[in-house]
Protein backbone atom coordinates (compact mmCIF):
# COMPACT_ATOMS: atom_id res chain seq x y z
CA UNK A 1 0.00 0.00 0.00
CA UNK A 2 1.15 3.49 -0.77
CA UNK A 3 1.69 5.29 2.49
CA UNK A 4 3.67 8.48 2.16
CA UNK A 5 4.15 9.20 5.86
CA UNK A 6 5.80 7.09 8.51
CA UNK A 7 3.69 5.18 11.06
CA UNK A 8 3.54 6.92 14.46
CA UNK A 9 6.07 4.65 16.16
CA UNK A 10 8.51 5.12 13.26
CA UNK A 11 8.72 8.92 13.42
CA UNK A 12 12.16 10.17 14.19
CA UNK A 13 12.88 12.17 17.32
CA UNK A 14 15.84 14.39 18.11
CA UNK A 15 18.66 12.45 19.73
CA UNK A 16 21.88 13.02 21.55
CA UNK A 17 24.66 15.39 20.58
CA UNK A 18 28.28 14.25 20.88
CA UNK A 19 30.49 17.32 20.50
CA UNK A 20 33.72 17.51 18.53
CA UNK A 21 36.86 16.32 20.31
CA UNK A 22 38.94 19.12 21.80
CA UNK A 23 41.27 20.71 19.26
CA UNK A 24 39.58 19.16 16.21
CA UNK A 25 41.01 20.76 13.05
CA UNK A 26 38.54 19.35 10.51
CA UNK A 27 35.32 18.65 12.41
CA UNK A 28 32.62 16.75 10.52
CA UNK A 29 29.23 15.90 11.93
CA UNK A 30 27.54 12.56 11.32
CA UNK A 31 23.83 12.49 11.99
CA UNK A 32 22.93 8.84 12.49
CA UNK A 33 19.58 7.06 12.78
CA UNK A 34 19.29 5.19 16.06
CA UNK A 35 16.66 2.74 17.16
CA UNK A 36 16.92 0.70 20.33
CA UNK A 37 14.41 -2.18 20.31
CA UNK A 38 14.76 -2.66 24.07
CA UNK A 39 13.80 0.88 25.07
CA UNK A 40 10.41 1.08 23.38
CA UNK A 41 11.25 4.64 22.31
CA UNK A 42 10.84 6.02 18.81
CA UNK A 43 13.89 6.16 16.55
CA UNK A 44 16.09 9.23 16.97
CA UNK A 45 18.93 11.00 15.20
CA UNK A 46 22.19 11.13 17.19
CA UNK A 47 24.85 13.60 16.08
CA UNK A 48 28.52 12.68 16.38
CA UNK A 49 31.25 15.15 15.49
CA UNK A 50 34.62 13.66 14.51
CA UNK A 51 37.93 15.15 13.50
CA UNK A 52 38.56 14.06 9.90
CA UNK A 53 42.31 14.39 10.49
CA UNK A 54 41.94 11.48 12.89
CA UNK A 55 39.62 9.28 10.81
CA UNK A 56 39.77 7.05 7.72
CA UNK A 57 38.43 8.35 4.40
CA UNK A 58 35.22 6.35 4.07
CA UNK A 59 31.88 6.65 5.86
CA UNK A 60 32.42 3.12 7.21
CA UNK A 61 35.68 4.27 8.81
CA UNK A 62 33.72 6.97 10.63
CA UNK A 63 31.06 4.50 11.80
CA UNK A 64 33.71 2.12 13.11
CA UNK A 65 35.49 4.98 14.85
CA UNK A 66 32.26 6.09 16.52
CA UNK A 67 31.52 2.54 17.64
CA UNK A 68 35.07 2.01 18.96
CA UNK A 69 35.62 5.35 20.63
CA UNK A 70 32.34 7.13 21.33
CA UNK A 71 29.28 4.90 21.51
CA UNK A 72 29.78 1.13 21.46
CA UNK A 73 26.02 0.55 21.19
CA UNK A 74 25.96 1.90 17.61
CA UNK A 75 24.88 -1.06 15.49
CA UNK A 76 25.51 -1.65 11.79
CA UNK A 77 26.49 -4.48 9.46
CA UNK A 78 29.94 -4.55 7.95
CA UNK A 79 32.51 -7.08 6.95
CA UNK A 80 34.93 -6.77 4.04
CA UNK A 81 35.31 -2.94 3.95
CA UNK A 82 36.01 -3.09 0.19
CA UNK A 83 32.64 -3.32 -1.56
CA UNK A 84 32.57 -7.08 -2.05
CA UNK A 85 30.45 -8.43 0.79
CA UNK A 86 27.52 -6.02 0.42
CA UNK A 87 26.90 -5.83 4.17
CA UNK A 88 27.22 -2.13 4.90
CA UNK A 89 24.50 -0.87 2.56
CA UNK A 90 22.65 2.11 4.00
CA UNK A 91 21.21 5.47 3.03
CA UNK A 92 23.97 8.07 3.13
CA UNK A 93 23.25 11.67 2.18
CA UNK A 94 19.93 10.61 0.63
CA UNK A 95 21.26 7.83 -1.60
CA UNK A 96 21.62 4.12 -0.88
CA UNK A 97 25.19 2.92 -1.13
CA UNK A 98 27.88 0.91 0.61
CA UNK A 99 29.39 2.84 3.52
CA UNK A 100 32.80 1.33 2.73
CA UNK A 101 32.79 2.75 -0.82
CA UNK A 102 31.41 6.19 0.07
CA UNK A 103 34.13 8.80 0.68
CA UNK A 104 33.22 11.20 3.49
CA UNK A 105 34.61 14.04 1.36
CA UNK A 106 31.81 13.54 -1.19
CA UNK A 107 29.20 14.68 1.31
CA UNK A 108 28.82 18.40 1.80
CA UNK A 109 27.91 19.50 5.30
CA UNK A 110 26.47 17.08 7.82
CA UNK A 111 26.60 13.40 6.83
CA UNK A 112 23.10 12.03 7.31
CA UNK A 113 22.96 8.25 7.66
CA UNK A 114 19.75 6.21 7.70
CA UNK A 115 19.11 2.49 7.32
CA UNK A 116 18.02 1.25 3.88
CA UNK A 117 14.65 2.93 3.21
CA UNK A 118 11.21 1.44 3.78
CA UNK A 119 12.29 -1.66 5.65
CA UNK A 120 11.58 -2.79 9.21
CA UNK A 121 14.47 -1.78 11.45
CA UNK A 122 15.96 -4.37 13.80
CA UNK A 123 18.35 -1.92 15.44
CA UNK A 124 20.02 1.36 14.38
CA UNK A 125 21.29 0.85 10.82
CA UNK A 126 20.34 -2.82 10.60
CA UNK A 127 17.16 -3.44 8.57
CA UNK A 128 15.38 -6.77 8.47
CA UNK A 129 16.10 -8.37 5.08
CA UNK A 130 14.09 -11.57 5.63
CA UNK A 131 11.55 -10.76 2.93
CA UNK A 132 14.25 -9.87 0.40
CA UNK A 133 16.05 -13.16 1.03
CA UNK A 134 12.76 -15.04 0.70
CA UNK A 135 12.13 -13.32 -2.62
CA UNK A 136 15.67 -14.16 -3.70
CA UNK A 137 15.02 -17.79 -2.88
CA UNK A 138 11.79 -17.66 -4.90
CA UNK A 139 13.68 -17.08 -8.18
CA UNK A 140 15.71 -20.26 -7.56
CA UNK A 141 19.11 -18.66 -8.02
CA UNK A 142 21.09 -21.70 -9.05
CA UNK A 143 21.76 -23.45 -12.35
CA UNK A 144 19.07 -25.88 -13.34
CA UNK A 145 19.75 -28.54 -15.97
CA UNK A 146 18.18 -31.68 -17.35
CA UNK A 147 21.05 -32.88 -19.50
CA UNK A 148 24.12 -34.32 -17.82
CA UNK A 149 27.33 -32.31 -17.85
CA UNK A 150 30.10 -33.59 -20.16
CA UNK A 151 31.88 -36.38 -18.26
CA UNK A 152 34.74 -35.11 -16.13
CA UNK A 153 34.29 -31.52 -17.31
CA UNK A 154 32.42 -28.33 -16.61
CA UNK A 155 29.59 -27.21 -18.88
CA UNK A 156 31.22 -25.33 -21.76
CA UNK A 157 30.39 -21.69 -22.40
CA UNK A 158 31.73 -19.53 -25.23
CA UNK A 159 33.39 -16.20 -24.38
CA UNK A 160 30.37 -14.42 -25.93
CA UNK A 161 27.92 -16.42 -23.83
CA UNK A 162 29.97 -15.64 -20.76
CA UNK A 163 30.03 -11.95 -21.66
CA UNK A 164 26.23 -11.86 -21.55
CA UNK A 165 26.52 -12.25 -17.78
CA UNK A 166 28.75 -9.20 -17.34
CA UNK A 167 26.90 -6.53 -15.39
CA UNK A 168 24.83 -9.26 -13.70
CA UNK A 169 27.29 -11.50 -11.86
CA UNK A 170 28.96 -8.57 -10.07
CA UNK A 171 25.90 -7.92 -7.88
CA UNK A 172 26.74 -8.37 -4.19
CA UNK A 173 23.11 -8.41 -3.02
CA UNK A 174 23.42 -5.33 -0.84
CA UNK A 175 19.80 -4.40 -1.76
CA UNK A 176 20.64 -0.71 -2.18
CA UNK A 177 18.61 -0.79 -5.42
CA UNK A 178 15.52 -2.55 -4.07
CA UNK A 179 15.41 -0.18 -1.10
CA UNK A 180 15.68 2.82 -3.46
CA UNK A 181 12.75 1.81 -5.64
CA UNK A 182 9.42 3.59 -4.97
CA UNK A 183 7.64 0.73 -6.70
CA UNK A 184 9.26 -1.67 -4.26
CA UNK A 185 8.36 0.64 -1.37
CA UNK A 186 4.67 0.55 -2.30
CA UNK A 187 4.39 -3.02 -3.63
CA UNK A 188 7.29 -4.85 -2.02
CA UNK A 189 5.13 -7.70 -0.83
CA UNK A 190 4.52 -8.87 -4.39
CA UNK A 191 6.94 -6.98 -6.65
CA UNK A 192 10.33 -8.69 -6.64
CA UNK A 193 12.30 -5.46 -6.90
CA UNK A 194 15.47 -4.64 -8.86
CA UNK A 195 18.00 -6.71 -6.90
CA UNK A 196 16.05 -9.94 -7.20
CA UNK A 197 15.13 -9.31 -10.84
CA UNK A 198 18.75 -8.66 -11.73
CA UNK A 199 19.56 -11.99 -10.13
CA UNK A 200 16.72 -13.62 -12.05
CA UNK A 201 18.22 -12.18 -15.25
CA UNK A 202 21.59 -13.59 -14.27
CA UNK A 203 20.09 -17.11 -14.61
CA UNK A 204 17.67 -16.44 -17.47
CA UNK A 205 20.54 -15.24 -19.65
CA UNK A 206 23.00 -17.95 -18.61
CA UNK A 207 23.59 -20.12 -21.69
CA UNK A 208 24.14 -23.19 -19.51
CA UNK A 209 20.83 -22.96 -17.68
CA UNK A 210 18.05 -25.17 -19.07
CA UNK A 211 15.09 -23.83 -17.09
CA UNK A 212 14.58 -20.58 -18.98
CA UNK A 213 10.93 -21.27 -19.98
CA UNK A 214 9.92 -22.07 -16.39
CA UNK A 215 11.85 -19.05 -15.11
CA UNK A 216 10.03 -16.76 -17.56
CA UNK A 217 6.70 -18.39 -16.69
CA UNK A 218 7.26 -17.56 -13.06
CA UNK A 219 8.22 -13.95 -13.83
CA UNK A 220 5.34 -13.28 -16.24
CA UNK A 221 3.18 -11.66 -13.61
CA UNK A 222 1.71 -8.16 -13.26
CA UNK A 223 3.45 -7.73 -9.92
CA UNK A 224 6.63 -9.81 -9.74
CA UNK A 225 8.20 -8.29 -12.86
CA UNK A 226 5.86 -5.72 -14.33
CA UNK A 227 5.65 -3.40 -11.33
CA UNK A 228 8.88 -1.95 -12.65
CA UNK A 229 8.00 1.48 -14.05
CA UNK A 230 11.54 2.35 -15.10
CA UNK A 231 11.91 5.02 -12.42
CA UNK A 232 15.69 4.45 -12.56
CA UNK A 233 16.44 4.89 -8.86
CA UNK A 234 18.02 1.41 -8.89
CA UNK A 235 20.57 2.22 -11.59
CA UNK A 236 21.24 5.65 -10.12
CA UNK A 237 22.03 4.23 -6.70
CA UNK A 238 23.89 0.94 -7.40
CA UNK A 239 27.24 1.16 -5.57
CA UNK A 240 28.71 -1.39 -7.98
CA UNK A 241 27.72 0.65 -11.06
CA UNK A 242 25.36 -2.02 -12.38
CA UNK A 243 22.17 -1.35 -14.33
CA UNK A 244 19.22 -3.22 -12.79
CA UNK A 245 16.79 -1.12 -14.85
CA UNK A 246 18.31 -2.60 -18.01
CA UNK A 247 18.32 -6.13 -16.63
CA UNK A 248 14.60 -5.79 -15.87
CA UNK A 249 13.86 -4.34 -19.33
CA UNK A 250 15.73 -7.29 -20.87
CA UNK A 251 13.57 -9.69 -18.85
CA UNK A 252 10.39 -7.91 -19.95
CA UNK A 253 11.45 -8.19 -23.59
CA UNK A 254 12.30 -11.86 -23.12
CA UNK A 255 8.78 -12.44 -21.81
CA UNK A 256 7.29 -10.56 -24.79
CA UNK A 257 9.46 -12.43 -27.30
CA UNK A 258 8.08 -15.70 -26.04
CA UNK A 259 4.51 -14.48 -26.47
CA UNK A 260 5.02 -13.63 -30.16
CA UNK B 1 9.08 -21.75 -8.50
CA UNK B 2 8.40 -21.73 -4.80
CA UNK B 3 6.69 -18.80 -3.12
CA UNK B 4 8.56 -16.86 -0.45
CA UNK B 5 8.13 -18.75 2.80
CA UNK B 6 7.66 -15.62 4.80
CA UNK B 7 4.01 -14.49 4.61
CA UNK B 8 3.89 -13.69 0.90
CA UNK B 9 0.60 -11.85 1.27
CA UNK B 10 1.91 -9.22 3.61
CA UNK B 11 4.28 -6.39 2.91
CA UNK B 12 7.61 -7.13 4.61
CA UNK B 13 7.11 -4.33 7.08
CA UNK B 14 3.57 -5.45 7.96
CA UNK B 15 5.01 -8.63 9.43
CA UNK B 16 7.71 -6.76 11.22
CA UNK B 17 5.80 -3.71 12.37
CA UNK B 18 3.70 -6.04 14.47
CA UNK B 19 6.83 -6.84 16.43
CA UNK B 20 7.18 -3.16 17.19
CA UNK B 21 9.87 -2.54 14.64
CA UNK B 22 9.83 0.89 13.05
CA UNK B 23 9.70 1.44 9.30
CA UNK B 24 12.86 3.14 8.06
CA UNK B 25 12.30 6.56 6.47
CA UNK B 26 11.91 6.58 2.67
CA UNK B 27 10.41 9.61 0.87
CA UNK B 28 11.38 11.63 3.95
CA UNK B 29 15.11 11.12 3.35
CA UNK B 30 15.58 9.96 -0.25
CA UNK B 31 17.29 12.47 -2.48
CA UNK B 32 15.11 13.50 -5.40
CA UNK B 33 16.70 13.00 -8.82
CA UNK B 34 15.59 14.33 -12.21
CA UNK B 35 14.64 10.80 -13.34
CA UNK B 36 12.46 10.31 -10.26
CA UNK B 37 10.74 13.66 -10.80
CA UNK B 38 10.04 12.97 -14.49
CA UNK B 39 8.66 9.55 -13.61
CA UNK B 40 6.16 10.75 -11.03
CA UNK B 41 5.23 13.63 -13.36
CA UNK B 42 4.34 11.05 -16.02
CA UNK B 43 1.87 9.49 -13.63
CA UNK B 44 0.39 12.78 -12.42
CA UNK B 45 -0.04 14.09 -15.97
CA UNK B 46 -1.64 10.74 -16.90
CA UNK B 47 -4.39 11.42 -14.39
CA UNK B 48 -4.63 15.01 -15.64
CA UNK B 49 -4.99 13.85 -19.24
CA UNK B 50 -7.96 11.63 -18.37
CA UNK B 51 -9.73 14.31 -16.31
CA UNK B 52 -9.02 16.94 -18.97
CA UNK B 53 -10.34 14.70 -21.73
CA UNK B 54 -13.61 14.31 -19.81
CA UNK B 55 -13.70 18.10 -19.54
CA UNK B 56 -13.27 18.53 -23.30
CA UNK B 57 -15.89 15.85 -24.01
CA UNK B 58 -18.37 17.71 -21.83
CA UNK B 59 -17.54 20.90 -23.72
CA UNK B 60 -18.22 19.15 -27.03
CA UNK B 61 -21.39 17.67 -25.57
CA UNK B 62 -22.77 21.13 -24.81
CA UNK B 63 -22.78 21.83 -28.54
CA UNK B 64 -25.37 19.05 -28.92
CA UNK B 65 -27.39 20.30 -25.95
CA UNK B 66 -28.52 23.53 -27.64
CA UNK B 67 -27.23 27.02 -28.34
CA UNK B 68 -27.79 28.39 -24.81
CA UNK B 69 -25.85 25.58 -23.13
CA UNK B 70 -23.08 25.89 -25.70
CA UNK B 71 -22.88 29.65 -25.20
CA UNK B 72 -22.58 29.11 -21.45
CA UNK B 73 -19.77 26.60 -22.00
CA UNK B 74 -18.03 28.96 -24.41
CA UNK B 75 -18.29 31.67 -21.77
CA UNK B 76 -16.69 29.41 -19.18
CA UNK B 77 -13.86 28.22 -21.40
CA UNK B 78 -13.23 31.83 -22.44
CA UNK B 79 -12.83 32.88 -18.82
CA UNK B 80 -9.41 32.80 -17.19
CA UNK B 81 -10.33 29.66 -15.26
CA UNK B 82 -11.33 27.90 -18.47
CA UNK B 83 -8.23 29.05 -20.33
CA UNK B 84 -6.07 27.86 -17.44
CA UNK B 85 -7.73 24.43 -17.49
CA UNK B 86 -7.15 24.07 -21.23
CA UNK B 87 -3.54 25.18 -20.93
CA UNK B 88 -2.95 22.71 -18.10
CA UNK B 89 -4.65 19.90 -19.97
CA UNK B 90 -2.70 20.51 -23.17
CA UNK B 91 0.59 20.79 -21.29
CA UNK B 92 -0.16 17.54 -19.42
CA UNK B 93 -1.14 15.73 -22.62
CA UNK B 94 2.03 16.80 -24.41
CA UNK B 95 4.18 15.80 -21.45
CA UNK B 96 2.51 12.41 -21.18
CA UNK B 97 2.95 11.89 -24.94
CA UNK B 98 6.64 12.78 -24.98
CA UNK B 99 7.33 10.89 -21.77
CA UNK B 100 5.43 7.86 -23.09
CA UNK B 101 7.74 7.75 -26.11
CA UNK B 102 10.69 7.79 -23.72
CA UNK B 103 9.25 4.74 -21.98
CA UNK B 104 8.84 3.01 -25.36
CA UNK B 105 12.52 3.71 -26.02
CA UNK B 106 13.39 1.83 -22.83
CA UNK B 107 10.99 -0.96 -23.77
CA UNK B 108 13.00 -1.60 -26.93
CA UNK B 109 16.17 -1.64 -24.84
CA UNK B 110 17.71 1.77 -25.63
CA UNK B 111 18.91 4.60 -23.42
CA UNK B 112 19.98 2.78 -20.27
CA UNK B 113 22.71 3.61 -17.79
CA UNK B 114 22.82 6.57 -15.43
CA UNK B 115 23.92 8.85 -18.26
CA UNK B 116 21.38 7.51 -20.76
CA UNK B 117 18.48 8.13 -18.42
CA UNK B 118 19.71 11.59 -17.48
CA UNK B 119 20.27 12.61 -21.09
CA UNK B 120 16.86 11.41 -22.30
CA UNK B 121 15.33 13.19 -19.32
CA UNK B 122 16.81 16.49 -20.41
CA UNK B 123 15.69 15.85 -24.01
CA UNK B 124 12.21 15.13 -22.70
CA UNK B 125 12.06 18.39 -20.73
CA UNK B 126 13.19 20.41 -23.77
CA UNK B 127 10.89 18.62 -26.24
CA UNK B 128 7.95 19.09 -23.89
CA UNK B 129 8.64 22.81 -23.43
CA UNK B 130 8.96 23.39 -27.18
CA UNK B 131 5.87 21.34 -28.08
CA UNK B 132 3.81 23.11 -25.45
CA UNK B 133 4.97 26.54 -26.58
CA UNK B 134 4.12 25.73 -30.21
CA UNK B 135 0.68 24.31 -29.40
CA UNK B 136 -0.17 27.24 -27.14
CA UNK B 137 1.04 29.73 -29.78
CA UNK B 138 -1.15 28.08 -32.44
CA UNK B 139 -4.06 27.98 -30.00
CA UNK B 140 -3.85 31.64 -29.06
CA UNK B 141 -3.30 32.66 -32.70
CA UNK B 142 -6.46 30.82 -33.73
CA UNK B 143 -8.51 32.11 -30.79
Amino acid sequence: MVQFTLPAHSRIAKGRDWPAPAGAKRPKTFSIYRFDPDSGDNPRMDRFTLDLDDCGPMVLDALIKIKNEIDPTLTFRRSCREGICGSCSMNIDGLNTLACLKPIEEVKGEVKIHPLPHLPVVKDLVPDLTHLYAQYQSVEPWMKTDTPAPPGKERPQSPEERERLDGLWECVLCFSCSASCPSYWWSGSRYLGPAILLQAARWVFDSRDEAKPERLDALDDPFKLFRCHTIFNCTNTCPKGLDPAKAIADLKREVFKRAE
Amino acid sequence: MSEPRFSPHLAPYDNQLRRGRPLSPHLQVYRFALTMFLSITHRVTGVGVVLGTVMVMVWLGTAAAGPETYAAAQGFFGSWVGVFLILAWSAATLYHLASGIRFLMWDIGKGFGVEGARRSGIVLAVVWAVLTAVVWAIGFAAW
